[in-house]
């Protein structure tokens, strides 16, 4: 896919996300600005500038557009469960869950050396409890 | 003598045993943060800036500062040595790591060190002779100025940023104005673009963009692009002979009063300071022949510019609350956070924060210079931390950075949305740091605009007709064209070389 063209793509999708929304606020005169003016203005500066680079994309060469999904997802879910299991459960746990889980997208995989970033990072984060008052279940 | 009165008020705050421990701590977690791979001044900063929540008003902002200039001087350690760049340190690889093939490595190191000494020292009599005076000038400044200010801010960061893309760098920075519009609206009351979501009411959090656009992003980039560092294993001789020493000397001072200009600039920053500074020793050094092939010159001159204008550029953003680039707008929030709003009224209303951090910059300056200087060959060990490693532990930072800002573990969700957004930019060739910078000016910019336009009684001639808005905008305007046509031009050559390449095939 062309780059250029999918970045204007994704400042249209913006524009409207935001454009549409504001017009069901009180939008108002110059004089005496709603709510919704300032990102209703902004949302067609950002619609305008997605549509020229749409327009440029017809007319520049083509950029393939690299995209690989699978270690921003593990890292996503690495965040993600961090984030309920600290919730949930403990911290330790959700540590345990980070490393495991977020070593996944490195390009080797080794439960050992897992097992000792774990140590290291539970270590710190009882330092951080202590030092710094870190409010988290730890255990 | 006011300013030696002021400097003394100021040495007085900053030399507690307290604050020089946080300047210390600063200096050297900077410099090894700034040591890592992917790891520049600004996600180190956003790493660690909930870090210094619990920590009291003036200590926070020295430690803050000492961790922007120590992450500086880490760069470029990483560039000398590995090749490494982030913003601040593009050109010490081009001289710095030809000397390092050459076998120069710690001439090199010395030569940066004490050229950002250097360079330190002139900025701070810059910060300290104009600040006020700046602070002054900014009282003049309505409405309808600080919206043009903000917009030419946007264009240059955009612009310096994006490597000439400006185009690029605005629609981010709008993007982020945007952003910023998300949460209650001072104006009115009412809620924007919440979802109906009790805890986007507030707004988004700051450390939640940057954390998600920068630090998430950016390993999701590096494990994508399965880079492999190698460790440094070369010998590290430090003290220079004087005829090298005498070299450093002349270079450095260029340096520093281009660095110290180009740091006032919106838009201007460790950035452009440091290829200023290069063009400058390439036009006017005595040396110039060697400069490209690893020179002392070519050393000196951009550390020295780099760190000037790391000092310099905190001028714009104390003495009228703008700051100039995304580093400077992440130290806005540091300041905001701590319930101190950046801006004329500062230096009055809290003279021992600001002078406290003006002394205390030239004291992170000796720390840089006593400490880090002889260690480096220590520091290089971090570079031995395979990336496997050290990724977990930035994510699990990034967890805990989030989680100190409101002690609340939802905003991890924000962070790792942000973190996808990133990433998705990334890929797209847009650059984050303008949105951070837009993100944050964004509600100024809407309440100063409504606020000029209800002075105006809805008419747009206020941005015309007052000097100041109507001088930034005249400068925006040329800008916006002479990029359009410079855009014209290289499409025109392109279509010209076109054919004359089917001819030749």
């Amino acid at each position: 896919m062309n780059q250029l063209l999918i970045r204007g793509l994704a400042l249209v999708a913006i524009a409207l996300c935001f454009g549409i929304p504001a017009l069901t606020y009180r939008v108002g005169t110059f004089s005496n600005a709603g709510p919704g003016l300032f990102p209703l203005l902004v949302s067609c500066i950002v619609g305008l500038i997605g549509v020229v680079m749409i327009v440029r994309a017809r007319f520049e060469r083509v950029e393939s557009l690299p995209f690989k999904l699978r270690n921003i997802f593990i890292v996503l879910a690495g965040l993600v469960g961090f984030a309920i299991i600290a919730k949930h459960f403990n911290v330790v746990g959700a540590i345990v869950y980070l490393v495991f889980v977020s070593t996944l997208a490195g390009s080797d995989y080794s439960a050992v050396r897992n097992i000792k970033i774990c140590a290291v990072l539970i270590a710190i984060a009882f330092a951080l409890h202590a030092f710094l008052g870190l409010n988290l279940t730890l255990l | 003598m006011e300013i030696l009165h002021n400097l003394a008020f100021g040495f007085e705050h900053a030399l507690t045993l307290q604050n020089l421990m946080y300047c210390a701590i600063g200096c050297a977690v900077g410099t090894l943060v700034g040591l890592l791979p992917g790891l520049g001044p600004l996600s180190t900063i956003s790493l660690l800036l909930p870090m210094t929540y619990s920590i009291p008003t003036d200590g926070a902002l020295i430690m803050l500062a000492g961790i922007y200039y120590g992450a500086q001087y880490g760069d470029s350690v990483s560039a000398i040595t590995m090749k490494i760049p982030h913003a601040s340190s593009i050109v010490a690889c081009i001289d710095g790591y030809q000397m390092t093939r050459k076998g120069k490595t710690g001439l090199a190191l010395f030569s940066a060190g004490v050229s950002s000494f250097i360079g330190g020292t002139v900025a701070i009599v810059v910060l300290s002779t104009l600040a006020p005076a700046l602070g002054e000038i900014a009282f003049l400044f309505g409405p309808s100025d600080y919206c043009a200010l903000i917009l030419l801010g946007f264009l240059c960061v955009g612009f310096v940023t994006t490597g000439g893309h400006m185009i690029n760098g605005l629609a981010m920075a709008l993007v982020g104005v945007l952003l910023g519009s998300i949460g209650t609206d001072v104006n009115s009351g009412a809620r924007r673009f919440t979802l109906d979501l009790a805890f986007l009411a507030d707004g988004i959090g700051l450390i939640s963009i940057a954390l998600g656009c920068f630090a998430i992003a950016e390993i999701a980039r590096n494990l994508d692009s399965r880079s492999e560092f190698t460790p440094f294993s070369g010998r590290i001789q430090l003290i220079p002979s004087w005829t090298e020493f005498k070299r450093i000397i002349p270079s450095a001072l260029r340096g520093s009063a281009v660095g110290s200009f180009l740091g006032l600039l919106p838009g201007g920053g460790p950035t452009l300071a440091q290829f200023g500074a290069y063009a400058l020793e390439k036009r006017f050094s005595k040396h110039r022949a060697e400069i490209g092939s690893g020179a002392i010159e070519g050393v000196a001159g951009q550390a020295a510019a780099d760190e000037a204008a790391a000092r310099t550029s905190f001028i714009p953003l104390m003495s009228i609350g703008i700051p100039e680039n995304a580093v400077m707008a992440l130290m806005l929030a540091a300041f905001i956070v701590k319930g101190i709003q950046p801006g004329p009224n500062m230096i009055g209303q809290h003279p021992e924060l600001f002078w406290g951090l003006v002394a205390s910059m030239w004291i992170g300056n000796c720390f840089l210079l006593v400490l880090n200087v002889p260690m480096v060959r220590y520091l290089l060990s971090v570079f031995k931390i395979p990336y496997s490693v050290l990724f977990p532990c930035i994510l699990f930072f990034c967890c805990i950075g989030t989680f100190s800002v409101n002690n609340n573990l939802d905003d991890i969700y924000i962070t790792a949305a942000f973190g996808l957004v990133g990433y998705v930019f990334l890929r797209l060739g847009l650059e984050p740091a303008p949105l951070i910078l837009g993100f944050i000016l964004g509600p100024m910019l809407e309440e100063n605009f409504r606020r000029a336009l209800v002075i105006s009684r809805g008419s747009f001639s206020i941005f015309v007709t007052r000097p100041i808005s109507a001088s930034l905008l005249a400068i925006t305007a040329a800008f916006f064209v002479w990029q359009i046509s410079a855009y014209a031009r290289q499409a025109l050559a392109r279509r010209a070389s076109l054919p004359a390449t089917h001819k030749g095939l």
